[in-house]
């Protein structure tokens, strides 16, 4: 089959079209591929490699003088592709396609799959369209506990996490500053809006937006996603309430896919003997009361081993969160946070989203540490 | 010499049982830091430097353990991350040695940055490298 060659499009123009497909991506994805250098590439499907955290698929693209070389086309995960009806053999090796999108900052033969068009039906495949469950016409009523407090998880047998939040980037309120679902600021100079920080902190906030978040230790080394960034992943949280043992277990469904504890039973902001009363955590040490319809959560003892925000925002061990958790209805989990880190920040400062809940089912099945070595 | 010996066998104790660079993502001074102030001919060309961050100040320790050298004045500049240490000693003699340490940390990025530039006192002056473990 004729192909054509590898083609690169200059195009400086596109950072906000891609803002939407960057959103759900377990890392950004300007921080491996280039908006402003585009390739179109026709090929052979050798491979689909339908692994987390990416889908790869390999292309064999024959040049004009002859030459074939073989190209990765890296897209979504495999959650968010299955959750828009593709599936590991929608495309089979042997098949043609037509692609387009970044290519690799590094110079490797690797672009991301912004379009990939089925040759031989000019079907367009593996692209996501994700738009979460719909909402019902009128409000459900908020499901509720025993003790007539609202139910932050599922009730008996059903499932259901919280996902799709309205902002998947940080900033202090009103600030108003225009960033990608990755927290790649549209301008540098906006940087000092962000947050009020400390002049290092804004040099760190800088330097990491500078390198498009190419140092994010969410995806270099499967830290945690701490603090605030929990709630802002694509694969969403689980609260299981447990009102006998006086605890709330938050589940985490992106990053490494762990859990952290809200500690309702009264007791002291403090480390457990022998556990983490010297050693802070990825997600500190949280306890909880019931204000009115709304969970009070206050958490210290955040270790520094990660970036708490999407975007790169820096934190210190000084970190404390105020996190406030209401349900004002069946299908939304309103989310409010004060952040207040004097090592980082000359103030504290606030920020809120929402959340919506993915009824009957279980987190999806995500792993970062998936295709690694 | 002897404390030469003494700071080497210590670094490499330390940073050995230690073994890989731990991540920091907090203040890019905090932590243990490893290097050399070549031609030190009163502490020795080694050099441990523990550097913390309460928010508002840079504190820290030099050859903490051997020579017990307090940082004074520390400060860091964003501005092409500058960093200026000050500290006062004490020779053998017991006489003052104040020290500036001059430097830029490079690889901001990365666990195991570096600080690169001069130190000098009153006693002497040479080359100054350290790189956070």
């Amino acid at each position: 089959m004729k192909l054509r060659g590898a083609v690169v499009v200059g195009c400086a123009g596109v950072w906000a079209a891609l803002g939407g497909s960057l959103a759900v991506a377990h890392h950004a994805v300007t921080a491996k591929f280039d908006d402003a250098n585009r390739l179109e590439l026709r090929g052979i499907v050798t491979n689909v490699d339908w692994r987390n955290p990416h889908v790869h698929v390999f292309t064999n693209v024959t040049r004009e003088n002859g030459a074939i070389e073989n190209w990765a086309v890296e897209l979504e995960s495999t959650v968010l592709l299955k959750r828009s009806g593709w599936q590991h053999d929608t495309l089979r090796p042997g098949d043609a396609i037509d692609v387009s999108g970044p290519a690799a900052r590094d110079g490797s033969r690797q672009v991301w799959g912004e379009s990939v068009i089925e040759s031989a039906t000019q079907r367009q495949v593996y692209n996501v369209n994700d738009t979460g469950p719909s909402r019902p016409q009128s409000p459900r009523p908020t499901p509720r506990a025993a003790n007539g407090k609202p139910l932050l998880g599922f009730e008996d047998g059903a499932g259901g996490y919280w996902a799709y939040p309205s902002s998947t980037v940080l900033m202090q309120a009103g600030a108003n500053v225009q960033m990608n679902g990755d927290g790649i600021l549209a301008r540098l100079a906006d940087a000092p809006r962000v947050a009020p920080f400390q002049p290092w902190a804004l040099g760190v906030y800088r330097h990491r937006q500078e390198r498009h978040l190419a140092d994010d230790p969410g995806f270099l080394n499967c830290k945690a996603p701490g603090a605030v960034r929990q709630f802002q992943t694509p694969y969403g949280v689980q609260f299981v309430e447990d009102p006998a043992r006086q605890r709330i277990f938050v589940l985490v469904g992106g990053g490494n896919r762990n859990y952290h504890i809200i500690y309702m039973d009264g007791r002291d902001q403090q480390g457990q003997v022998q556990g983490d009363d010297d050693n802070p955590l990825y997600y500190g040490r949280a306890v909880a009361h019931w204000e009115g319809d709304t969970l009070v959560v206050a958490t210290t003892g955040f270790n520094e081993d990660f970036w708490f925000t999407n975007g790169g925002l820096p934190h210190t061990d000084q970190l404390s969160l105020v996190e406030r958790f209401s349900r004002p209805d069946y299908d939304t989990l309103r989310y409010e946070v004060t952040v207040t880190d004097p090592g980082a920040y000359t103030q504290p400062w606030s920020s809120s989203w929402e959340l919506r809940w993915v009824g009957g089912e279980d987190l999806p099945v995500y792993f970062c540490q998936d295709n690694r070595s | 010499m002897m404390n030469k010996l003494i700071t080497t066998a210590a670094a490499l104790l330390l940073f050995g049982l230690l073994g890989v660079v731990s991540a920091q993502e907090g203040h890019p001074l905090k932590g243990s830091w490893l290097g050399e102030w070549a031609g030190n001919s009163v502490h020795g060309d080694n050099i441990l430097l523990i550097l913390d961050w309460d928010g508002k100040a840079i504190t820290g320790m030099i050859n903490p353990g051997t020579d017990n050298i307090p940082l004074g004045k520390a400060s860091l500049e964003p501005e092409g991350w500058v960093v200026k240490l000050e500290a006062e000693g004490k020779d053998k003699d017991g006489s003052a040695v104040r020290y500036v340490i001059e430097g830029k940390l490079e690889n901001l990025e990365l666990p195991n940055r570096s600080i690169n530039g001069t130190w000098s006192s009153n006693k002497g002056r040479g080359t100054f490298t350290a790189s956070r473990q």
